[in-house]
């Protein structure tokens, strides 16, 4: 706390002397504390979105364990960070997107939903009704007028289209291997994309996988709904990997 | 609900929360502005922290009409928000009356949604300091728009990291009969005098209106053109 500053701007959304927010900085902190990493990585007619699978509790059903979403149809949803915050935001996503689908009767592009997503999390970082969520949320489409699209969202408001992406623990470590791996190649098909994004996590995280630690979602061109892939598809692709190496 | 005002008057009489905002202002990405005789010009530095970024995603000179544009420095968050308010504000006149807003009337109505996050309860300041370039049937304008909600037009300005070495570099350098294609040049080359690395057409961003009252963001090949002109 430097000179000129009452302290309150550590609780609320007010700006710090030197004009920072810290209400929104600690709002980054806490989707760190999942301990969870996310990838998304965008070829050249996929988007893959990959994330670990942790069930805390061997009673739990591991099929209502998922950080992986279908906002619409087409549009794909991977959040990380406080759980609860996630839920509340997927079920506003779909509300958004729903929405948009009936006012204008065509489905809701991601550019768009990202956008107003986007804008919602920033009047948390300026009015103080209410905190910023503690979930960071990459979201994912085939498009049919742009291609294949990756978007990231976070607490700040801040949003931005991505070739490829990472959220939460490895954050910082995942994006620097994802940008090393793109400057090398960048149209990526298919399954170069899928192994990218398998292949980005197993490296920060440094752990072999069984198929049930990670969930996989995907998005093509030739199937534009956005789904899961079965454990066989990634036990399909962990195989590859370990192949090659 | 918090309805009370944070933004209050200290015991010296300053309103803190304003300060602070530029401060935040003060940290963000330079942008330039000048009004030439025939036209405005807007330049921004636009870093990308990672190569991963889509460039076409993220756009720092947002157009609110055809012939008004606006950039920042600053939040971005903040001033997306603020500049889609913009937006509603010329499509209400535009409703109203039927007419092209004014650079004018638009700087005001939207200086007014920036003043009252400086008094209402349960709002923070808008975090940016905005750059509005526009050409109406009053001539060329370029206006800046501060957290506080005070906004003055100006001949050439800068906001940002950069600003108080850009505006003595301005001061030394605008005339007032310059023309745009010179206005170009000037703040592109006052862009790089503080520039941190090299000035590539894909790390800035280039937005233009001309006496043809149409506002465009210079695509990378002609800002290229331009950068080599400096040399």
């Amino acid at each position: 706390m430097s000179r000129g500053s009452q302290g309150h701007e550590f609780y609320i959304t007010l700006f710090s002397p030197e004009g920072r927010l810290y209400q929104v900085e600690y709002a980054f902190k806490a989707v760190k504390t999942s301990g969870l990493t996310s990838i998304g990585v965008k070829g050249t007619d996929t988007v893959c979105l990959i994330t670990e699978k942790r069930v805390p509790d061997k009673l739990i059903d591991e099929k209502s364990v998922t950080n992986l979403f279908n906002v619409s149809e087409k549009i794909g949803a991977l959040t990380t960070g406080i759980p609860s915050d996630a839920r509340a935001l997927v079920t506003r996503m779909r509300y958004e997107a729903g929405e948009f689908r009936l006012k204008n009767g065509y489905y809701c592009p991601v550019d768009v939903l990202s956008k107003r997503m986007a804008d919602l999390a920033q009047t948390n970082t300026q009015y103080y009704q209410m905190r910023s969520y503690g979930v960071e949320t990459i979201l994912c489409q085939y498009d049919d007028e742009l291609g294949p699209l990756l978007y990231k969202l976070d607490p700040s408001g801040h949003y931005s289209g991505y070739k490829a992406t990472a959220s939460g623990v490895k954050e910082q470590e995942a994006i620097n291997y994802l940008e090393k791996q793109i400057k090398k190649k960048a149209d990526l098909n298919y399954d170069e994309t899928i192994m990218l994004a398998i292949q980005t996590l197993q490296n920060v995280i440094s752990q072999d996988f069984k198929p049930t630690d990670i969930e996989v979602g995907i998005v093509t061109k030739q199937d534009k709904k956005f789904h899961k892939l079965t454990n066989e598809q990634v036990d399909h692709y962990l195989n590859l990997i370990a192949n090659r190496d | 609900m918090t309805d009370f005002a944070l933004t209050t008057f200290s015991s010296k009489g300053k309103l803190l929360q304003i300060e602070y905002a530029l401060n935040a202002v003060a940290k963000g990405d330079t942008a330039i502005g000048i009004k030439a005789k025939n036209g405005v010009v807007l330049v921004v530095e636009k870093k990308q922290s990672s190569i991963l970024i889509e460039e076409s995603s993220v756009q720092k000179i947002a157009s609110l009409t055809d012939n008004i544009a606006a950039t920042y420095a600053g939040l971005g968050p903040d001033f997306r928000v603020l500049s889609q308010q913009a937006r509603k504000l010329v499509k209400k006149y535009d409703l109203k009356y039927q007419e092209e807003i004014f650079v004018q009337t638009l700087s005001r109505e939207l200086a007014e949604d920036v003043q009252i996050a400086t008094q209402r309860g349960g709002i923070r300041p808008f975090g940016v300091s905005i750059l509005i370039a526009g050409y109406d049937e009053e001539g060329p304008h370029l206006v800046q728009l501060d957290p506080s909600g005070a906004y003055y037009s100006w001949k050439a300005t800068a906001i940002g990291k950069q600003a108080k070495n850009a505006k003595a570099f301005l001061e030394k350098r605008y005339n007032a009969d310059m023309e745009i294609e010179d206005a170009i040049n000037t703040a592109l080359l006052t862009l790089k005098e503080g520039f941190e690395g090299q000035i590539t057409p894909t790390n800035i961003e280039v937005g233009v209106i001309r006496d043809d009252h149409v506002f465009r963001i210079l695509p990378p090949s002609q800002v290229k053109d331009y950068l080599e002109e400096l040399e």
